[in-house]
Order: structure tokens, then C-alpha cells, then sequence
């Protein structure tokens, strides 16, 4: 990691902290209006999916349908529900777009998800061991954890893991690892399983049974479309997710070194720990604008689609103090993600073996 | 009727599986507001029909509420909700129409005064159009005409006018059978709100005794007096409505004790920002825990629990931010908070307290 001395710490503390205040200052109608008509666009999409599922024995229709559901699903997900649930709209003072009591399309309830999402891995972006998100204890992604034959097929849990993304973040909180090793009881879990399966069943009743049921003739084409529907949106948020923590040069931390750590060290964390990738504007707004994970994980609570606004003004305090600003086309920074699942899963042995061939050849 | 009650329950049911939320008719409201935004279901929409000029700071909104809304008591109040720049913003109003024009018309007044600085009030009159659409709540509070009869003196000031306009129509029109007197102060008689309406009043209801004192058109003010309530016969006998600036209010109040009127026959109503209980700040503050949001907080002085939250980084939602509309209140689980308008103290159990006009007194505990 970068080191700066405190003094630089609290330079670059002061720097971040007034590019937040010119945007809190500026916070309006302009905001307002943005939020408003992408949720709009999610209804429009959503209704249109579901109105036109049942048509999909036209088989161009159930493309449309199914890409409109998947489309709004997303949309729903990143660019609103897990916005709106950092606090990025709080400021409007509207009920239904208020942090706390947001819940949105997927199975993770969004109770949990603010504790394990805005809480754990805002606050311990990237420390090995508090992060849960790194490798959503799953993979191993990085050599602060001993490898372990298991790992040879890490690239099948990864794979598991897109497709079936929005039950594996339902169940995160379970903390399924740290019962296995006996340091926590299923007992201790009840209250966590039990808000897990009601909204797991609401959600599964909803795409699975009641939709399909509701048009019977046609169940098993509205159901299909669902299915994938839901597919798009787990492949997509997956994909999307992993390119903001576990590209090639997103750095990890150990616990020592974030102990009693500054605002300023935790700002130099999330800068380093983060990664972007570029695109057109709607590839951000699909993303929900983590494809700025870097602005992101500095501002979580600033409204999304300020980000591009403010990277370049991010981009020249990381150059003020030599700090990397990690970022790379869609293709480029997914394919570092690929690599670092496919590296980690080896041996240490043989992967610095073949990273040092890597680095002779490359001399 | 319980068919289609057990229905909508259980639409209300399926809707809350089906969209994630517990109000799932507000779902497509997005949709229905670039439509047509009176189709609302969060709040209810009401139309801006008109806007009449009063005085040169008053102006009244003649609106129309959608269908759905569930009317009103002469004397109450609702909340209205509006976006402005972005953010949502409550605020409460007195209605100034009779609920009779409601039922006739299906339309409702508020009578609303351009306060120095107020964002809501400057706004209404100077952006708000006929055509228009603001949100409402259901109507509520205690400001009502006396069942059966009785006789009634009213004591309004400024703007406070504005439930007793409500009132004395509705009177009117009901023939009301009890002697009825209005004391009206205003600043000068340019100031008088509904002028013609109450003189009209006065003139074919001849139970009404109207008398209108300007306060501010001679050098020495001329303020609420003995001898103004000297003139009210029977005096005793009277429940009193009481509604404008808290001078004026506990002027009243003070005089009728002294006529030895009794607490239960007076009513009064805020019509403005109320003034604050003066407290014993050495004895409040103290740690705020916010149960909800893993935090503690100290706290010192008389800052309201809102305050304490913000200055946490918290964002709790408010409306009024003076202990009107209710839009912050929140469950308090444990812990003694005083009300900052009353200076009433709580008790140290679980209850709902409104975040923006209660001060802890000790460690407080809440479900934010």
C-alpha cells in the first residue's frame, strides 16, 4: 500500500472532504429530477417485462420481455435500491426514498444488507479477515489466506456463485464459515434465517409462482423468462461487483495496519483498494455507477451519477500525492479478475513460479 | 362492505409480497405523477383551483382534494407536502373553509400568511400555480365548535383567523343556537384577513357579534384589554377559542383565569411557530443511543433529539421541525425527554416522541 505520513493523511483528508462539500452544497432539484426519472424508467421496464412475458411464445417477444424485466431488475438494484440505501437521496426527505427503510427487488433483505454491505465493507473495504465481501468467503483472491486443495476448483464456485449471485448475498450474513469452524451456532442465526426466508419465499413466490400462475396457460414461458430475467441481473451485478474490488492492482490490507486508523488513512484505503472501468454512459448508469467504485467507495453517501462529475477532480488529488487511480476498459479489468481467481486458486508454489516465469519473460 | 374490506386486505397483502414495500400502492406513483399527478396514492393530490389575494401577505389556495380523501371537522388542521428544490418539505395549515364546501364543491381553503423567511410560505405564494398539484394528509385536531351548543367567544389574532373562519361558517349555516362573539385583532385594518366574508357573516347571522381592533394604528399599541371582554355578555358561561401570537394568547388566557373562567373552557390552537417552553438547560442532555444505527452520542443543552441525530450524521426524517406534523416521531425505548413547546417531562418508558421537540433529560434510548 501507499504509504503517506499522517501530515499527508490529513492533507489528503482535507482535499476529498471539500470535493464532498461543493457537491453536498450543490445537492438540488438537478438530483431530484435524475433519481426521479430513472425510477421511472424502472416502472416502465418493469411493467412492460411483465405485461408483455405471457406474449413469449412469440419468441421475439420473450427476448424483449425477458431483457426488460432483466433490465429493470437491474436498474432496481444498482442504480436505485443500493444507492438509495447508502443515504445518497436521504437529503429529498421522501419517504420512499429514505436509507433505512428501502427495501428492494432481490432476496437479500435490505436490513441485512446495510449491515453487512454499508457497515462491514465500507468501513473494512479490503482488510483480509473483516471484509467479508473479499472472496465473499468462497474465493481466495489474494495470499493472506493459506491455499488449500479446495481451491483447484474455486473457478466453479465462482462461476456458481454469478449465477445464483442474489441468493449467495441473501445468505452472507449467515457467516456459514465461521459456523463451520465452530464460532458461531445456528441458534445464534435464527433471527437472520428466519427475516432470510420471508424474503427469499417473497421473492421466489413472486418471479416463480405467482406471475407464472397468473397467466397458466402460458406458465412455463412467463416462468422461463423470469428465470432469466433474474439470470441477467445476477450475472450482470456479479460481473460488476468483482471489477470494483479484485482487479489486478486492488490492493488488500491486513488488520495491524488499519488498527486505529485516521479518516485520512481510511480515505487512502478505499482510493487503493478500489478500481474502475470505463464506458458509455449507459454502461454506468447499468452499473449503478460503481463503474466509479474508486468516487464510490470515497463518497459512498454523495448521489451515484455525481461520480463522473467529480473524477477528475479525484483523479488530480490521487496524482497530488502519487496515489494510484486504478482504472481500464470493461474487458481489460474484468479479465484481471478472471486471472486473479484462476492464480489464486493454485498453489503458492507453482504461482509465483509462473509469475516469475511471467516477469523473465516480460524482461 | 366486510367482503370488499377482507379484499382489499388482501390485495394490500399480495401487493406487499409482490413490490417490496408496505404502502404498495405508492409503487406506480413514479408512472402516475408524469400522467396525471392527481392519481397519487402516497398522499393525497389536491388541485390548486384558485388563489385569492386577502391582504397584501395573505393569500387563500382554493384547492381540490382527490375523492379519496376523508374530509374534515371545522377547526382543523391538516399537513401539506410539497418538493421544493429537491427535498420534501410538511407543513401544517389551519383549513379556513366550512367542511360544507367540501361536501358541496369538493373543495377545501387554507388561508396562509407569508412569514418573514419561511421557506414553505414564501414559496406557496410566490411559485405555486393554479393548476398545480400538493400533497395532503387526513385532517386532524382538537380545535372544534362545541356539541351540543354553548355559547362561544372567540379570541383570534393575524392569521389565527383562520380555523375560526371554518368555524363560524359552518355556525352560520348550521344556525347555530348560542350567542357567538368574535374579538378579531389585527395589526392595522388593512391586516384584516376575510373581511367581507365575516361582515357578511354578521350582517345575516344575527347570533355572531363581530368586533375587529387594530392593534398598531396609534402610537401607544393597543393591545387585548379588560374592557374588550367586559363587553362579552355572560362571559362566564362561554367556551373560549383562543388562536394567534402567543402574547396575545396568554394575554387572554390570563385575563379570563383572573374572570375566573376555568382551563377546561378554554381551547387554543398554534397558528404559528410556538414559542418554546423556557427549561432548565443545567439539567438536560445526556447520552443518546441510537439503537437502529450502532451509536452513542452525548449530548448538552437543550438540543432537541433531531439535532443530536444530525450532528451524528444521521438522517431521520423530519417535516415541521417544531413538533407539529409528526413526520420525525419515532419510538423512544427508554430514557426521560422533556418537550421542548410544553416543557412537559415523559415518562422513563417506551413511547413515540416526536425527535425535533424533545430533549433528553439522562441517557435516552431510541429506535432510530
Amino acid at each position: 500500500m501507499k504509504k503517506l505520513n499522517e501530515d499527508q493523511l490529513n492533507e489528503l483528508q482535507k482535499d476529498l472532504d471539500a470535493i464532498r462539500d461543493e457537491v453536498i452544497a450543490d445537492l438540488g432539484e438537478r438530483d431530484a429530477k435524475y433519481i426521479r426519472k430513472i425510477i421511472r424508467l424502472h416502472r416502465t421496464l418493469e411493467v412492460g417485462g411483465r405485461v408483455m412475458m405471457p406474449f413469449g411464445f412469440i419468441p421475439p417477444v420473450f427476448v424483449a420481455a425477458t431483457a426488460s424485466l432483466g433490465i429493470a431488475k437491474i436498474i432496481e438494484n444498482m442504480e436505485i435500491g443500493h444507492n438509495v440505501m447508502h443515504g445518497q437521496y436521504d437529503w429529498m426527505n421522501d419517504p420512499a426514498l429514505n436509507s433505512q427503510t428501502y427495501e428492494w427487488d432481490t432476496v437479500c433483505t435490505s436490513d441485512s444488507w446495510r449491515r453487512t454491505h454499508n457497515y462491514e465493507h465500507h468501513t473494512y473495504t479490503n482488510i483480509i479477515g473483516k471484509d467479508r465481501d473479499y472472496g465473499y468467503a468462497v474465493l481466495r483472491l489474494s495470499d493472506d489466506v493459506k491455499w488449500h486443495p479446495g481451491h483447484l476448483l474455486q473457478f466453479i464456485n465462482y462461476v456458481l456463485l454469478t449465477v445464483l449471485f442474489q441468493w449467495g448475498v441473501g445468505v452472507h450474513e449467515l457467516e456459514s464459515e465461521k459456523i463451520r469452524r465452530g464460532e458461531l451456532r445456528w441458534r445464534d442465526k435464527l433471527p437472520f434465517l428466519k427475516d432470510f426466508v420471508r424474503k427469499g419465499g417473497r421473492q421466489g413466490f413472486k418471479d416463480y409462482v405467482f406471475f407464472p400462475l397468473l397467466t397458466l396457460p402460458v406458465a412455463p414461458i412467463v416462468l422461463a423468462g423470469n428465470v432469466g430475467a433474474n439470470l441477467i441481473r445476477n450475472i450482470w451485478a456479479s460481473t460488476v461487483i468483482f471489477c470494483g474490488h479484485f482487479t489486478q492492482d486492488a490492493e488488500t490490507f491486513t488488520e495491524e495496519e488499519c488498527e486505529g486508523e485516521s479518516k485520512g488513512h481510511w480515505y487512502l484505503r478505499q482510493l487503493t483498494g478500489s478500481s474502475n472501468f470505463t464506458g458509455g454512459k449507459w454502461l454506468h448508469v447499468l452499473s449503478g455507477h460503481l463503474s466509479y467504485q474508486v468516487e464510490h467507495h470515497v463518497f459512498p453517501d454523495l448521489p451515484a451519477h455525481r461520480y463522473p462529475e467529480i473524477s477528475e477532480k479525484v483523479q488530480a488529488v490521487c496524482a497530488k500525492y502519487d496515489i494510484p487511480y486504478n482504472t481500464g476498459s470493461f474487458a481489460k479489468q474484468y479479465g484481471t479478475v478472471l486471472k486473479r481467481i484462476g492464480k489464486f486458486s493454485l498453489p503458492d508454489v507453482v504461482r509465483t513460479r509462473l509469475e516469475g516465469k511471467r516477469e523473465l519473460q516480460a524482461i | 362492505m366486510l367482503a370488499r374490506l377482507s379484499n382489499t386486505k388482501a390485495l394490500h397483502w399480495l401487493g406487499r409480497q409482490l413490490l417490496n414495500r408496505d404502502n404498495p400502492a405508492g409503487y406506480f406513483d413514479p408512472l402516475a405523477e408524469a400522467i396525471n399527478p392527481m392519481w397519487v396514492q402516497e398522499y393525497t393530490p389536491a388541485r390548486v383551483e384558485n388563489i385569492i389575494n386577502e391582504t397584501a401577505d395573505t393569500k387563500t389556495f382554493v384547492l381540490k382534494p382527490a375523492k379519496r380523501w376523508a374530509g374534515f371537522q371545522a377547526g382543523q388542521h391538516v399537513n401539506i407536502c410539497t418538493d421544493i428544490e429537491g427535498v420534501r418539505r410538511t407543513r401544517t395549515f389551519s383549513l379556513s373553509s366550512s367542511p360544507l364546501l367540501w361536501q358541496s364543491e369538493g373543495q377545501i381553503t387554507l388561508t396562509i400568511k407569508r412569514l418573514p423567511g419561511g421557506l414553505v410560505t414564501n414559496w406557496m405564494h410566490d411559485a405555486l400555480q393554479p393548476g398545480d398539484v400538493i400533497g395532503l394528509t387526513e385532517a386532524f385536531g382538537e380545535f372544534l365548535i362545541p356539541e351540543p351548543a354553548q355559547p362561544v367567544l372567540f379570541i383570534a389574532g393575524g392569521s389565527g383567523i383562520t380555523p375560526i373562519l371554518s368555524q363560524l361558517q359552518t355556525m352560520a349555516a348550521e344556525d347555530y343556537r348560542a350567542p357567538v362573539t368574535l374579538l378579531y385583532y389585527v395589526r392595522t385594518q388593512n391586516d384584516v384577513i376575510a373581511r367581507e366574508a365575516l361582515q357578511a357573516l354578521a350582517a345575516r347571522w344575527p347570533a355572531l357579534s363581530l368586533t375587529i381592533i387594530a392593534t398598531n394604528e396609534s402610537d401607544e399599541p393597543r393591545y387585548l384589554r379588560d374592557s374588550d371582554l367586559e363587553t362579552v355578555a355572560g362571559i362566564k358561561a362561554r367556551e373560549v377559542f383562543l388562536c394567534g401570537p402567543k402574547g396575545l394568547m396568554d394575554l387572554a388566557t390570563d385575563l379570563l383565569v383572573k374572570r375566573g373562567l376555568k382551563e377546561k373552557q378554554m381551547h387554543s390552537t398554534f397558528f404559528a411557530p410556538p414559542a418554546q417552553a423556557s427549561l432548565d438547560s443545567d439539567q438536560l442532555g445526556g447520552e443518546v443511543t441510537f439503537s437502529n444505527s450502532n451509536l452513542k452520542v452525548g449530548s448538552e443543552g437543550d438540543a432537541n433529539l433531531l439535532e443530536i441525530a444530525e450532528a451524528a450524521g444521521l438522517k431521520p426524517q423530519y417535516g415541521c421541525r417544531m413538533g407539529i406534523c409528526h413526520q420525525c416521531s419515532c419510538r423512544k425505548t427508554s430514557g426521560i425527554v422533556v418537550n421542548r413547546l410544553t416543557g412537559k417531562v415523559s415518562g422513563p418508558g417506551e413511547e413515540p416522541v416526536q425527535l425535533c421537540v424533545s430533549v433528553p433529560q439522562g441517557p435516552v434510548a431510541l429506535d432510530v
